[in-house]
């Protein structure tokens, strides 16, 4: 009922709004805009989409499939392993730069001499870019020329070479993750921390508010905010992760995304499944931002 | 208050009428932009007097660069051929030229192309039969195997340029006649390292790529198996005791430390300087490696090198996987006499010899391989010679190789790990590659 007729009222809405000549040459105003909007934005989405619904081939357009090129990608068990990699990988790793980037940030947020150079100094891995670092880290995990390999081996942790265990190499690529952006979350953190006013933390000693009561009860409620940013960033970002599996692993180390390079840029025959898992991602993504945004209540905007 | 709550559903109700109008929006442009597709494509072929030949970056020597100044001063005014340098990553010159090819046939008009690719091209329509240009009796002057890899159906669709193929190196120094079978080599790979302390036995590509399929082939095939039953087609036969013993060989290298274990993720890069530096006693690679050595690349004098044969399992023939590149033309070409007329002047006896010795190429021309100022300049050509003529065999490569290759490498990678067995391997890979090659038909 009150669908019906909130539709109704939309419906007598729009008349309204093309009635008025004013109102109507706004909108006329704003078109070339949100046209440009839609081929920009929109178009290659929904021709992604579209594609994933065909038989295409890299070299022609094929006919409607219907959700075949998703049933089949299901049962890709590289589909399946390069998902199970991405989740883990994701999970782990942004929990682990939240926790590290959080006891950065609030380390550095204090007034101390030479501060400035910290915080650049703490910039540096995250400066380099991704695939230097994942191709760097290789060779420090290499079993010849490896120092990492070398040091664990020689302490006894891993006895076997890291490069050649797709296990180790999801935690070798993680830990290098960590270690590349961490320092953009504990960027992000402490901008989020440098708006918290003094005077509440002046208020709340007053009152005999101890260390934890004021980081529970202060830091992290008006960090939210900046925390919700950051983690949200970082997991999408990871969740996308390509460079730094590839320059790491090649085809050893499998994620969403190296699973559709495969499909589409490598094989001839997977670049159904390979768009496929590409709409996946873009979905899954989309999902995951508006999980951000409504359930955990994230501000898009200054407003409120 | 009342008013403001107003106005918040008028907000969301006018939202929605926007999305919606972006939907339809958004389906007139894919209808546009579809024709604008249809429209773009066809063409190709460079035109206006010009050919463009394809190939990744030149020698430093710079061979192919003075090869094209010589055509050229010899075509003056005719026609000129322009030199387009492609990455040096094969399987990126491949993206990149399969991606000009589905654009509708782009405007290169002579391709390099690895020894790999012209049957996979020529399955697209993308490549030039050759056969009226190219007879038979012109044919039985080149290499028997890169020619083979350039026939598809009944045409031929590439030159042989230049050839490769997989061998054994050894340490000459300290054993006096390499292994012939592969119990011999596990044997004399353990012992001789053993003695001579040097860390590793042996050191190969297992790494899950390309590579790593032209090493697991050769332990298949020198154990009677094979992939399909007539080298570049027929049913898919791998899965047959013969694969299985090659695999367990294969398997054997890292399991019984023959080989480092870390072996199953080295490549090129990784495996070359193991032996090449002193810290193995075998190595199977290309021929390019004798001349980095020779040239002074590692601690290894060339002196203290030998090569040979891929060991068999007894009562077989000895394979070794063919690499190398071939000359094909577009079929979308404007000038496929003037193309022709450039592949030949590049693949006859005289620039293939120049080329030769001061690339350190080995040419594609069977009467090369003798030509004694070949061998003086390019010492491998002798030492290799009877092993590119007798053993080197083309990759199981059909229509879809770039898939089957991938198949390939996962399996064959998982198997020398251990992570799935030789029969496992076999079993999955004869399910995947031929329902591969069902879609080929």
């Amino acid at each position: 009922m009150t669908t019906a007729s909130n539709e109704k009222k939309g419906r007598s809405r729009i008349w309204e709004e093309f009635a008025d000549p004013e109102r109507r040459t706004a909108y006329y105003m704003v078109l070339p805009s949100l046209l440009i909007i839609v081929i920009v934005a929109f178009f290659p989405i929904l021709y992604g989409i579209v594609l994933s619904l065909t038989d295409s081939t890299a070299a022609a357009f094929g006919s409607f499939v219907g959700f075949e090129n998703y049933v089949e990608m299901f049962q890709d068990p590289a589909f399946l392993e390069g998902l199970s990699n991405t989740v883990i990988f994701t999970v782990v790793s942004v929990t682990l730069e939240f926790i590290l980037g959080l006891t950065i940030a609030l380390a550095i947020n204090r007034a101390f001499r030479g501060r400035g150079l910290v915080r650049a100094a703490i910039l540096v891995p995250w400066a380099f870019p991704t695939v230097i670092s994942a191709v760097m880290w290789r060779l420090m995990f290499q079993d010849r020329i490896g120092i990492i390999q070398y040091v664990a081996s020689t302490i006894g942790i891993i006895s076997e070479p890291i490069l050649a265990d797709r296990t180790l190499l999801l935690i070798a690529a993680i830990l290098v993750d960590v270690w590349k952006t961490t320092p953009f979350m504990a960027l992000l953190l402490l901008a989020g921390l440098q708006v918290i006013p003094n005077d509440v933390y002046e208020a709340a000693r007053v009152d005999g508010a101890n260390v934890y009561q004021r980081f529970f009860q202060i830091t992290l409620p008006l960090l939210k905010g900046a925390i919700l940013v950051a983690v949200l960033f970082r997991t999408l970002d990871s969740y996308r992760v390509y460079d730094l599996f590839y320059g790491m692993a090649q085809r050893e180390l499998e994620s969403l995304s190296t699973y559709v390079y495969e499909g589409v840029r490598i094989s001839q025959l997977q670049f159904g499944p390979g768009n496929a898992a590409a709409v996946f991602i873009f979905v899954t993504s989309f999902l995951l931002a508006l999980f951000f945004i409504t359930v955990l209540g994230m501000r898009t905007s200054a407003e409120e | 208050m009342t008013p403001n709550k107003r106005e918040g559903i008028e907000m969301t109700t006018r939202r929605k009428i926007n999305r919606r109008d972006f939907l339809k929006l958004g389906g007139a442009g894919l209808a546009g932009a579809a024709l604008l597709g249809a429209s773009g494509c066809g063409g190709g072929g460079g035109g206006s007097g010009n050919l463009i030949f394809s190939m990744g970056p030149d020698d430093p020597n710079k061979t192919i660069t003075k090869l094209i100044d010589k055509f050229n001063k010899q075509n003056k005014g005719e026609f000129q051929v322009t030199y387009r340098e492609m990455p040096a990553d094969t399987g990126q010159y491949f993206d990149k030229l399969r991606t000009e090819f589905q654009a509708g046939g782009g405007d290169i008009d002579v391709i390099g192309a690895d020894v790999i690719w012209p049957i996979q091209f020529a399955a697209q329509g993308w490549l030039q039969d050759l056969s009226d240009n190219f007879p038979e009796s012109e044919q039985q002057k080149f290499l028997q195997a890169p020619l083979e890899a350039s026939i598809y159906e009944d045409g031929i669709f590439a030159v042989p340029w230049f050839t490769d193929a997989g061998l054994l190196y050894y340490r000459q120094d300290l054993l006096d006649t390499p292994p012939k079978t592969w119990e011999e080599f596990k044997e004399m790979a353990l012992t001789v390292s053993q003695e001579a302390g040097i860390p590793n036995g042996f050191a190969f590509q297992g790494s899950n790529y390309e590579g790593g399929v032209c090493n697991a082939l050769e332990y298949i095939r020198t154990h009677g198996g094979d992939v399909l039953e007539n080298v570049t087609s027929g049913p898919v036969i791998i899965d047959s005791p013969e694969s299985v013993a090659g695999l367990e060989t294969y398997r054997s290298m890292v399991a019984d430390g023959v080989a480092p274990e870390a072996v199953v993720n080295y490549t090129e890069t990784e495996s070359e300087p193991v032996f090449g530096d002193g810290e193995s006693v075998f190595l199977r690679t290309w021929p390019g490696m004798y001349g980095d050595i020779q040239g002074g690349a590692y601690k290894l004098k060339g002196e203290q090198v030998g090569v040979a044969p891929i060991p068999v399992a007894p009562g077989n023939e000895s394979f070794s996987t063919l690499g190398g590149w071939n000359m094909a033309i577009n079929a979308a070409t404007d000038m496929p006499d003037e193309a022709w007329e450039f592949v030949q002047f590049m693949t006859n006896e005289e620039n293939l010899k120049y080329r030769a010795i001061e690339g350190g190429y080995i040419p594609g021309r069977s009467s090369l391989l003798n030509d004694p100022e070949v061998d003086e300049a390019n010492p491998i050509v002798g030492l290799a010679k009877e092993i590119l003529l007798d053993n080197a065999t083309s990759r199981p490569v059909t229509q879809f190789y770039g898939d089957m290759s991938l198949e390939m490498a996962e399996q064959f990678n998982a198997a020398l790990k251990g992570d799935v067995s030789p029969q496992q391997a076999v079993k999955t890979l004869q399910e995947s590659l031929s329902s591969i090659m069902e879609q080929a038909e």
